[in-house]
């Protein structure tokens, strides 16, 4: 069972690196976003800044925001895996060796997760680049990065659980985008929620994306730590596994 | 005391979907195949051979009936099973960012094996991929990947190996090259052959026992000299212009059976020498547009149990179907 784990994951891990495209995207794109939305408020005065994001460097609101919504699209990208490896047949090779379904799955959640980490260092480079500067502990960084891999595991398994059933290549993704969208602007990765209508603060309020980004922007602005929203993200990557793997278990077909 | 079979099925169905669009695939098939055999499956486009190995694999779920594959069934004991088998596909599936040695290590890891790379580079050897196996796979020939996918399925020594249409869209020097290989794996590796085609010359040469399946119903079985000796009878078949009949053949001395589908008829005789004359004498010969004789063969079995051919229309379908295929595969 482990050596399926490990051949499976490696081969996840592989396949992204292996791919020139797929890892300039990875270090170009947080850049971009950071370039992208960081500027838009270039010409914003420094006072207004303060008042609406709590700091004059918007980039430093934004950063651990759009790493919190980077491992949504993780999860997108690592059930985009599974699809591809049911059409182009390789699902059944797999099945068609001792490897249980679970083991698929937790091979192929872990293996975006991974690769939702490797954002991190690029991320926080991209944004030294851009002029934050860094005050964590080793405790905070590792606290903030925890919080970030059980948002990328919660993820991937809600994906992978949408991907599992299916056999046609559409309806996956097209149910993906469909929770995406509110997850990734229904939250307080991009914006502070108190200017939020009361029924997308509502959404907000449970929704692990802002937990994520709240926990991350206490580390990086100096704010008091709310550690408990860590315990909320574990049980979220916690939840999130166990129906991934039941789903998996069941209903993973190839046709 | 004799060896259990390496596979047996009893009243094997699958029928895929429910209700009115739902399609029986396999109709309770029964079969045996005894330790060792390279057995082939032998039956024209949609007749269930996929299917069959679809659920011999555990990539899909039976139906009814029961089936047992190395001695485990294939229902309760699909783990078991999967340690056993090995599978070839038709449309050759591979990891293409990997090489061929990356390859052999997912398929080691997946079959939890120990100490394989010895055996890997065997295998590497028998198929004269040693010096490409740290190539990426995507850029080996066809021949190339069919052999690393047999390597794949040889690599755990498993029992039985399922290949299907293991030569479909292969040029005749590369299928000739994919005969030598089953045969030699048969006699190395000492693995019973599982294989579907739907080319009567690849059944007739490569098979020890013969299934002919047709519309998911097992039609005949057995070796390919006992199913044409079942035969024991010339088909001719002709074309006669507007209006003939010729089912007053029927009379003539020697004349089993008399089958028409529209203006095309086959007439099922004992001798065709004998029975020609007889033909001339009876019908003009400005009637008859097309005639043709054909001697026993796995086709005229197939011919004889059905009244139609296993290829018909067969070699541009097969063409465009393989690359349909590769391409998918390779994308
Ligand atoms: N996934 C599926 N869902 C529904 N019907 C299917 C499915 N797979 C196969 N069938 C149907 O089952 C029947 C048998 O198909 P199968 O693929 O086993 O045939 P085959 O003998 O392998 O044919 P070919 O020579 O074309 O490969 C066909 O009528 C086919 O349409
Ligand atoms: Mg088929």
């Amino acid at each position: 069972m482990r050596s399926q784990f490990w051949g499976l994951y490696v081969r996840e891990i592989l396949r992204t690196f292996r791919n020139p495209f797929v890892l300039l995207i990875t270090v170009v794109q947080p850049f971009m976003w950071l370039a992208f939305f960081g500027s838009s408020f270039g010409n914003v005065s420094p006072i207004y800044l303060k008042g609406l994001f709590g700091t004059t460097n918007y980039i430093e609101f934004l950063l651990p925001g759009v790493l919190s919504t980077s491992m949504l699209s993780v999860g997108m990208f690592g059930s985009m895996s599974t699809i591809q490896d049911k059409r182009f047949g390789f699902m059944k090779r797999i099945l068609i060796t001792p490897t249980s379904k679970e083991i698929i799955f937790l091979s192929k959640a872990l293996g975006s997760a991974t690769r939702g980490l490797v954002q991190i260092p690029v991320m926080v480079v991209a944004a030294v680049a851009f002029g934050v500067s860094f005050g964590l502990s080793p405790l905070e960084w590792a606290a903030w990065i925890a919080g970030l891999f059980c948002l990328a595991i919660g993820f991937s398994s809600l994906f992978l659980a949408v991907t599992a059933p299916s056999t046609d290549w559409q309806t996956p993704g097209v149910v993906s985008n469909f929770i995406t969208m509110p997850l990734m602007f229904a939250s307080a990765s991009l914006f502070s929620s108190s200017q939020f209508p009361a029924w997308m603060q509502a959404i907000s309020d449970v929704n692990p994306i802002t937990f994520s980004a709240l926990l991350g922007r206490s580390f990086v602005l100096g704010r008091p730590i709310p550690w408990e929203y860590l315990g909320y993200l574990g049980i979220f990557a916690v939840g999130m596994l166990a129906i991934g793997y039941y789903v998996s278990a069941r209903w993973l077909r190839v046709e | 005391m004799t060896d259990p079979p390496a596979i047996e099925l009893r009243g094997l169905s699958k029928r895929y979907g429910t209700g009115d669009g739902s399609v029986l695939a396999l109709d309770r098939v029964n079969l045996s195949i005894a330790k060792g055999t390279v057995f082939g499956l032998l039956g024209p486009n949609g007749a269930g051979k996929t299917t069959l190995i679809k659920v011999l694999t555990g990539i899909s779920e039976i139906t009814d009936g029961e089936g047992s594959v190395a001695g485990f069934d294939i229902r309760r004991q699909s783990l078991e099973v999967r340690a056993r088998i090995g599978w070839v596909a038709a449309e050759v599936i591979l990891d293409d960012d990997f090489s061929g040695w990356e390859n052999l290590w997912l398929q080691a890891k997946l079959q939890s094996l120990t100490g394989w790379e010895d055996r890997a580079h065997q295998l590497l050897d028998y198929f004269s991929l040693a010096d490409r196996a740290q190539d990426k796979v995507g850029h080996y020939s066809t021949g190339m990947r069919k052999k690393l996918e047999i390597a794949l399925a040889l690599l755990h020594q498993p029992s039985v190996i399922f290949m299907d249409e293991p030569t479909i869209g292969l040029d005749v020097g590369t299928r000739r090259m994919l005969w030598d290989i089953v045969t030699g794996i048969h006699r190395e590796f000492g693995v019973t052959v599982l294989l579907t085609t739907h080319y009567i010359e690849e059944a007739d040469a490569l098979c020890d026992r013969v299934a002919i399946i047709d519309e998911g119903r097992i039609i005949a079985e057995g070796s390919p000299s006992e199913l044409k000796a079942r035969v024991k009878a010339d088909l001719v078949e002709l074309e006669t212009s507007d209006g003939v009949d010729v089912r007053a053949l029927s009379d003539l001395p020697g004349v089993q059976e008399v089958r028409s589908q529209g203006n095309e008829w086959v007439v099922r005789v004992a001798s065709s020498e004998e029975f020609l004359p007889r033909l001339f004498a009876r019908v003009p010969t400005d009637h008859i547009r097309r005639i043709s004789v054909e001697k026993p063969s796995l086709e005229t079995v197939f011919l004889d149990l059905t009244g139609r051919r296993i290829g018909q229309d067969e070699p541009m379908r097969d063409v465009r179907k393989f690359y349909m295929q590769m391409r998918r595969a390779r994308q």
